[in-house]
């Protein structure tokens, strides 16, 4: 291949940034166009790669050496495998229906986009490098942005939000970044090629687990896992809707990403893993029955979406605690189908607070004959968070919890599928109240209904994009385990799951 | 190309014999004869800070032929010239090329532009003839010529009784500093009989026989403490934060940048040389525990007590304070692999904490007040110097891909591998104080980006820059993206500069 077609992936977006930053002035309005054409042009080149052959796409990879001195050797590898072509199709497609969606922001629409444009040079660049230098470069990128987007786009809390975001994952970067130099420097000596590292390989038990348990850390609150998730709630109620959408639909699976990236590479970590394995499971249960309650006790309609963000991401880390075929193939789809719904779920709360004046549930009432279209879609997007079967979200949870049944049989602790099915109860239960008490019933008179519309056409056409996709890989998930086979085989191949 | 600048230093060495491995000092000596000259018979200001600002071009070029051509060479039995001490005086010649640049337009540069511009040079070639010097006499002499300079640097804002109090704050410490410095030089010399640190009969050649005589040990704390001081090393960092704040801006970013530099190069040259030599003994691992524990409390001091700061002259004092304390990691460590990471944190931490100096002293000649609060808004009224600002605090942060995240990266991944290439857990406690400090630190660091970013201005109107500060800034952020993005020149040369430490052993 002659054009750096990865590399183009980080490039565009990253010189759609730049441009966007100094349109200032006059030609101000014209930045989204350009955040446009940009966004679109990746999604373009991410569906070309997606449907390659898939034979074809380890030739993609591109290798420059970066940095090679005092021992050490740093370089910029972009490589695309099953696991990457989902993450970061899904990357591209968010970011171009955000920018689609965000079409009518006038506060400084070309800062905004550039912040936009920045994070996707990060997102693409923590799904495609393969190398630990790169990687923990790209993902410290990401914050930036998000800071910017949550300080000066956000709600009435932000200042306290943007900083508490901020300083919270980045100290988790640390330790994480820790982790990266005992792994490095334990196996290859000081070259941070991710495939130097497993060829290396050779760590101790002791170190095994201990590293394991850093990096494992640092991922884990990104995804995030409770109790280290105080920062999102915070971050996702106050940041602008296409904050919200990125932050839930692509920033918390690199957490998810990382884990089965790193952490569950059999060449590094094979001793590690059974004994972490216990509690990952535990957290992502935890996680699961824990986000759920709290989504029951919330009233605002986004911090209740936030919270199921976290029971979510809960069933994926359950699904890699199985370390099983079937736990970390669904695991994976339930990170490309929770962020194609939950991009759904905040778009739908945003709207509510901007054509509403309000996301909170008490004040709203029957909104389904004032605003049709959005109640429809925001059937659509609770129905398919919920597990309604024929949507992705059925397709996720079911292979999950058949994991996880596998997995408790295997250990013989089977009463603990009724966690499981506990969740699933109350999952449906809070979305089914919400929608109860937002649609239907008696019309409201707490808010301004003569202010109160329905949703524009623009945002009409990005949720319908969205609930066709949902529906399709829904109704045919083969279009996208056809990527996950081969990937979570290329693990099995190497000796690394354990059932 | 080559064979010219053969050519021209055979030239010179025959006329100067040995002195031409001290030549860039010489450089910089004549320049802090001629400037107060030129400034007396032409009366202008800008006519000596010319003059010192080529004449250090021209040593810095001086240095960078030699760098290639003799590469080693001692000068009358004190100086040596290697790659090390090379490196240290480019460095030395950076911050005061920086500062010279940028006073001659700054708004608190006092009527005696020609001593001024003497006493920097004068004390860059100070700095310069200590990055070289193999004798502790030697050393010494550098250090104390070094402070009497600054002495004076920072008492010429005569008018302000805050630069009189730092000033006089400042001398008496530094005297105190000086006399445990020369105590413990004494106790060393009646110990070994040496004042030669290197060779045969030196300092470092008899050190594996010390462990456990008590005045050698009294003697290296002595001097430990001395030069402490020098690098504003909790518990002896008290004066920093009043002299930083109390001097004028481009003086505060000499001190920050460039005299804390000279204590730890002489810190490299004694101790670890040093402690290396005394190999597996039980002596050198009490001493990297003192210097652990030094570093650990350093930066966390440093970092913790920046948070409450509202001027940002001391904020960034602290802040100062606590990139000392990461580099004295290396001290702990002493691996070859850490000095390189921590030499070029020091070249790093130049562009950063002088790029941010600089924007300061541009906004106080603009007008704008010391406090934090000044910043608010300053986005609107000054964008450039506020995103260059914004770009120095994130890269002191240790934000990638700026050059500050690099150098830590190195730094701190240095005390984790052991030099055969595997990993090494003793220092892992130090790397999570570093690591846990590095996040604290971006708290106020952060702080000062919401001021002027998120922060509504007092007032709409724009701050002018002059163009020496913008060329400065944009300098110094050319600098912080540049040695993030590709920093592999200078890694090398700080590899050679450890090669050259080491094989001082």
């Amino acid at each position: 291949m002659d054009v750096p077609i990865l590399s183009l992936l980080v490039l565009l977006p990253l010189i759609g940034a730049v441009l966007t930053l100094f349109m200032g002035g006059a030609r101000t309005k014209y930045a989204k166009v350009v955040a446009a054409v940009f966004t679109a042009a990746a999604l373009v080149l991410s569906l070309y790669v997606m449907f390659m052959p898939s034979g074809d796409l380890a030739n993609l990879t591109e290798n420059y050496t970066w940095i090679e001195s005092a021992g050490i050797k740093m370089s910029i590898i972009f490589g695309i495998d099953g696991l990457s072509i989902l993450m970061v199709f899904l990357t591209a497609l968010l970011m171009f229906l955000v920018v689609v969606f965000s079409w009518n922001e006038e506060d400084r629409p070309n800062y905004f986009h550039a912040l936009l444009l920045a994070m996707e040079v990060g997102l693409m660049g923590v799904y495609m490098a393969q190398d630990y230098f790169l990687f923990y470069i790209m993902w410290e990128v990401t914050l930036i942005p998000m800071f910017f987007l949550i300080s000066w786009y956000g709600g009435p809390r932000r200042h306290y939000s943007a900083i508490k975001f901020f300083i919270y994952t980045h100290v988790a970067s640390l330790i994480m970044l820790i982790g990266i130099f005992g792994l490095v420097f334990g196996t290859s000596g000081g070259d941070f090629a991710f495939a130097a590292v497993a060829n290396a390989g050779g760590l101790s038990e002791a170190m095994q687990i201990f590293l394991f348990g850093l990096l494992f850390f640092g991922f884990a609150v990104k995804m995030p896992v409770p109790p280290f998730h105080t920062w999102l709630p915070d971050a996702h109620v106050e940041a602008p809707t296409a904050g919200s959408v990125l932050l839930a639909g692509v920033m918390l699976k690199m957490g998810s990403y990382g884990i089965i990236r790193v952490c569950l590479d059999a060449d590094i970590f094979a001793l590690a893993m059974p004994v972490w394995q216990p509690v990952m499971i535990g957290l992502g249960i935890f996680a699961m029955v824990y986000g759920v309650y709290a989504c029951i006790a919330q009233n605002d309609l986004k911090k209740m979406v936030a919270y199921s963000s976290i029971s979510h991401m809960g069933m994926v880390l359950v699904g890699m605690g199985c370390m099983s075929e079937i736990g970390i193939e669904f695991a994976i789809f339930q990170m490309f189908a929770h962020g194609l719904i939950s991009a759904a779920l905040f778009m739908v709360c945003g709207l509510a607070g901007h054509n509403f004046g309000t996301r909170d549930m008490r004040l709203l009432g029957g909104m389904a004959g004032k605003a049709p279209r959005f109640a429809l879609f925001m059937m659509i997007a609770f129905m398919a968070s919920l597990g309604l079967p024929g949507l992705m979200g059925f397709i996720a949870e079911f292979g999950l919890l058949y994991g996880l049944w596998e997995y408790l049989a295997s250990v013989d602790l089977m009463p603990i599928i009724l966690l499981g099915l506990l969740y699933m109860l109350l999952t449906a239960g809070y979305y089914i109240w919400a929608m109860q008490k937002t649609l239907f019933g008696k019309l409201t008179d707490k808010i301004d209904l003569e202010h109160a519309h329905d949703i524009g056409n623009i945002e009409c056409v990005v949720l319908a994009v969205l609930a066709v996709l949902i529906a399709l890989f829904g109704i045919l998930p083969g279009l996208a385990t056809d990527y996950i086979m081969p990937f979570v085989s290329s693990i099995v191949n190497a000796g690394g799951l354990l059932i | 190309m080559a064979d010219i600048f053969n050519s021209m230093i055979d030239a010179l060495s025959d006329l100067l014999g040995q002195g031409i491995y001290v030549l860039p000092e010489i450089i910089l000596m004549v320049a802090a004869v001629l400037s107060p000259l030129l400034y007396f018979i032409t009366k202008k200001g800008t006519a000596s800070a010319v003059l010192t600002f080529v004449l250090m071009a021209v040593s810095a070029v001086v240095t960078c032929i030699m760098m290639h051509t003799v590469t080693y060479g001692t000068a009358f039995g004190l100086f040596e010239f290697d790659a090390f001490s090379s490196l240290m005086m480019l460095l030395f010649l950076a911050v005061g090329g920086l500062t010279v640049f940028i006073s001659q337009g700054h708004v608190e540069t006092t009527k005696h532009k020609g001593e001024y511009y003497a006493l920097i040079a004068g004390a860059v070639a100070a700095m310069m003839f200590v990055a070289s010097a193999t004798n502790l006499v030697a050393i010494f002499v550098g250090v104390e010529v070094v402070s009497i300079f600054s002495y004076a640097l920072v008492a010429l804002k005569k008018n302000d009784p805050r630069s009189s109090e730092a000033a006089v704050k400042y001398l008496i410490i530094g005297a105190l500093s000086s006399a445990l410095t020369l105590y413990g030089m004494s106790m060393i010399y009646g110990v070994t009989g040496s004042l030669d640190l290197y060779g045969p009969d030196g300092i470092v050649a008899q050190v594996s026989v010390m462990a456990g005589n008590w005045p050698f040990i009294i003697g290296c704390v002595g001097m430990i403490a001395g030069y402490g001081f020098k690098i504003s090393a909790v518990p002896f960092h008290s004066w920093s934060p009043d002299v930083y704040e109390g001097a004028s801006t481009p003086v505060s970013g000499f001190l920050a940048t460039g005299s804390k530099k000279m204590g730890f190069a002489v810190i490299l040259k004694i101790f670890l040389v040093m402690f290396v030599a005394m190999e597996t003994g039980v002596l050198s691992e009490d001493f990297q525990m003192v210097f652990a524990i030094l570093a650990a409390i350093t930066m966390t001091v440093g970092n913790v007590v920046a948070i409450s700061q509202t001027n940002i002259k001391r904020m960034l004092a602290y802040s100062s304070i606590a990139q000392a304390g990461y580099i004295l990691i290396v001290l702990a460590v002493m691996s070859q692999y850490a000095v390189v990471g921590g030499l070029f944190h020091m070249f790093t931490h130049v562009v950063m904490k002088g790029g941010a100096f600089v924007v300061v002293a541009a906004l106080i000649t603009a007008g704008l007040g010391e406090r934090i609060s000044d910043y608010n808004g300053l986005a609107k009224r000054a964008p450039f110097a506020a995103a260059a600002m914004m770009l120095f605090l994130f890269s002191l942060a240790g934000i990638p891909p700026l050059a500050g995240f690099t150098s830590k990266f190195i730094l701190f991944s240095g005390a984790l591998a052991t030099p055969a290439g595997g990993v090494d857990l003793t220092w892992l406690w130090l790397v999570l104080v570093a690591v846990l400090n590095s996040a604290i630190s971006l708290y106020y660091y952060a702080r000062v980006v919401k001021a002027m970013y998120v922060e509504k201005p007092q007032t709409e109107e724009r701050l002018p820059i002059g163009r020496a500060f913008t060329v400065a800034i944009a300098l110094c952020v050319i600098g912080v993206i540049v040695l993030g993005v590709y920093p592999n020149v200078l890694l090398d040369l700080c590899s050679t500069a450890a090669d050259a430490l080491f094989a001082l052993v």
